[in-house]
């Protein structure tokens, strides 16, 4: 059907010797990716299951193993997981220079290796980020992964494709997280099920980076497969800067007999600062017509809305204010490399004189997992992912979610406010 | 066959509310105690009166060898392995859903629970026996019948061998012995 989608995976390397014959009416086939994304949290539950088959990591070099969850660990049982995980790193060989560096999904995208035409699978389901840069990138469960480290191959069927296609020019108070919150109301939390999204950015404005990796993040929650944008110049540029150097583009694009299963054409000039309610990350509104509700915690970091660019946004906002006393600010950088350029430009320090905590680059509250958790009948809004019933902690706490402005704003706002309207 | 008593879930039920993330554990008794531990009013039809609670555990409240039924987009959100292995620590005989979210899909077919996707099924009255009946390709609950629809080769060579690693050999077949940890 010569999607990109379809394209991308007919590059990845002949299938592993070993495996069973695909029965022959089935949709799927073995693929071998090129990368293998992996954290404690999902590869702890497959290292006894590897060992007891008396099997080794195929191809230690493909792993990209990050430690993201559990680190620094809360709790004795969460530093047995992580030390269970290190000892497995160091046994099998596997490439270390990832840990304790950041979110793996952000270390994917700060990598030399992750390119237009890469294909890389990943122990979670936030791997879509990668598709950013123009690779197929899908997230899977733990036996998937041991099947992969075993065998070199996972099975996947060529997905049917949505082409999304991005007009007009970008609000400057809006982001990424805007835009990925549009999709997730037009979607829903599964209308985009099995399937690829592919990105065409025909924007004046041009979508940043950042904000295609943000759209990417989220794909996974609208039900995509994998979500990828088109490579063109602004993927070179970003290469550039990354590399030194780009890629060719050669045949990483759709072929023009691209078969689509659905094609959404979006002005996005008219996109406003979006909140996501708490239970749903699809149960999207408009900012300012959010509810008064007094927030306690403001969270900006995760894969989703830690990046550089995120801190930047909020410090513009916040700076020369600071929050009320009694709110919590919580900003987790996505990365080392993110917090080392946010300290280089003076951005932690801008937060950090607004009343922000800043705490070590990993998954942390997103993740319902430390350092920024909800009571019963807190509010929080987040520049994460997903605002599920208990996410972050109570099931009876709210959480909204949204861009890194907006987020800002209402920290200072101490409520849900659109950044446009919000003069502190 | 498989049958049991029907355990009836809503639509778009995530992984955080079947498994919140606290009860992530590579002990299975913390795992089990996580069973449902955020499932709202609003996505439960099921009778477990301790899920009235929000944070009390629903584990000793789930009928013994249940069957899960549920709406669309089952299982959305984290790829959390754990979050489909308690199912079958909490000994769920199969899922049948509307549909599935893919990554839930995939990690139960894998770990050998049997999953049928069932487009026009009708939740039935919680508690009531669910019959899935596999040479018929039917589902029969609440006095209607509905059908599976088939699954791709893939998947049927995968739950035939009782999930992905045996079915690639990394793990013994042992009759029974469902609960490849």
């Amino acid at each position: 059907m010569s999607t990109l989608t379809a394209r991308l995976l007919a590059r990845a390397p002949a299938p592993a010797d070993g495996l069973p014959k695909m029965p022959p009416d089935s949709a799927y086939r073995w693929v071998e990716p090129h990368l293998v994304l992996g954290h404690e949290a999902t590869i702890a539950l497959l290292i006894e299951r590897l060992r007891r088959a008396g099997k080794r990591i195929r191809y230690p070099e493909r792993c990209f193993f990050a430690a993201d969850h559990f680190t620094p660990p809360a709790t004795a049982e969460r530093a047995g997981i992580l030390k269970k995980y290190l000892e497995f790193v160091e046994d099998e060989g596997v490439p270390q220079r990832h840990l304790f560096q950041g979110i793996s999904h952000q270390l994917m995208v700060e990598d030399a290796r992750c390119l237009p035409g890469a294909v890389i699978v990943g122990a979670d389901s936030h791997t879509t980020m990668a598709g950013a840069l123009g690779a197929f990138a899908a997230g899977f469960g733990s036996t998937d992964i041991l099947a992969v480290l075993a065998t070199g191959a996972v099975a996947i069927r060529v997905p049917e494709a949505i082409r999304v296609r991005w007009t007009g020019a970008l609000h400057r108070a809006c982001s990424g997280k805007d835009l990925a919150l549009d999709l997730m109301r037009r979607f829903g939390e599964g209308g985009a099920a099995y399937r690829a999204l592919e990105f065409v950015d025909s924007t004046d404005s041009r979508i940043c980076m950042a904000d295609r990796l943000t759209v990417c993040n989220l794909a996974v929650d609208a039900g995509a497969k994998n979500g990828v944008v088109i490579p063109d110049e602004v993927t070179l540029d970003w290469l550039r800067a990354r590399d030194g150097h780009a890629p060719a583009l050669d045949g990483l694009g759709p072929g023009d007999d691209a078969d689509y299963a659905d094609t959404l054409d979006l002005d996005v000039t008219s996109l406003e600062p979006l909140v996501a309610r708490p239970g749903s990350p699809a149960d999207v509104i408009p900012a300012r017509e959010a509810s008064q509700e007094k927030l306690h915690q403001v969270f900006i970091g995760s894969c989703a809305g830690g990046r550089f660019e995120d801190l930047r946004d909020a410090a513009e906002v916040l700076r020369g204010h600071r929050v009320r006393p009694t709110l919590r600010l919580v900003v987790t950088p996505a990365s080392q490399a993110v917090y080392r350029r946010a300290v280089r430009e003076g951005v932690v320090e801008v937060l950090i004189e607004a009343g922000a905590m800043v705490t070590a680059s990993a998954c942390g509250a997103c993740g319902g997992i430390d350092k920024g958790l909800l009571a019963d009948g807190e509010v929080c809004i987040s520049t994460s992912n997903r605002n599920f019933r208990g996410r972050m902690g109570s099931t009876e706490a709210r959480i909204y979610l949204a861009s890194a402005r907006t987020a800002a704003a209402s920290a200072l706002a101490g409520r849900v406010v659109d950044p446009r309207e919000f003069t502190p | 066959m498989i049958s049991g008593p029907a355990l009836v879930l809503g639509d778009d039920v995530n992984t955080d509310e079947l498994h919140p993330s606290r009860f992530y554990s590579l002990d299975d008794a913390t795992v089990r105690a996580g069973f449902l531990g955020a499932v709202g009013p609003e996505k439960r039809g099921i009778r477990t009166p301790s899920l009235a609670s929000p944070r009390g555990s629903a584990a000793e409240e789930v009928p013994v060898g249940p069957v899960v039924v549920a709406g669309a987009n089952f299982g959305v959100g984290s790829s959390r392995e754990t979050g489909a292995r308690v199912f079958l620590l909490a000994g769920v005989r199969a899922i049948v859903a509307r549909s599935f979210a893919r990554i839930f899909f995939r990690n139960a077919s894998n770990l050998g629970i049997p999953v049928f996707v069932c487009p026009e099924l009708v939740a039935p009255a919680p508690g009531d026996v669910v019959l899935v009946d596999l040479e018929r390709g039917e589902v029969r609950c609440g006095g209607r019948t509905f059908p599976i629809a088939p699954p791709d080769a893939y998947w049927a060579a995968v739950c035939a061998a009782g999930g992905l690693a045996r079915y690639l050999g990394l793990e013994p077949v042992a009759a029974g012995d469902r609960a490849a940890s």
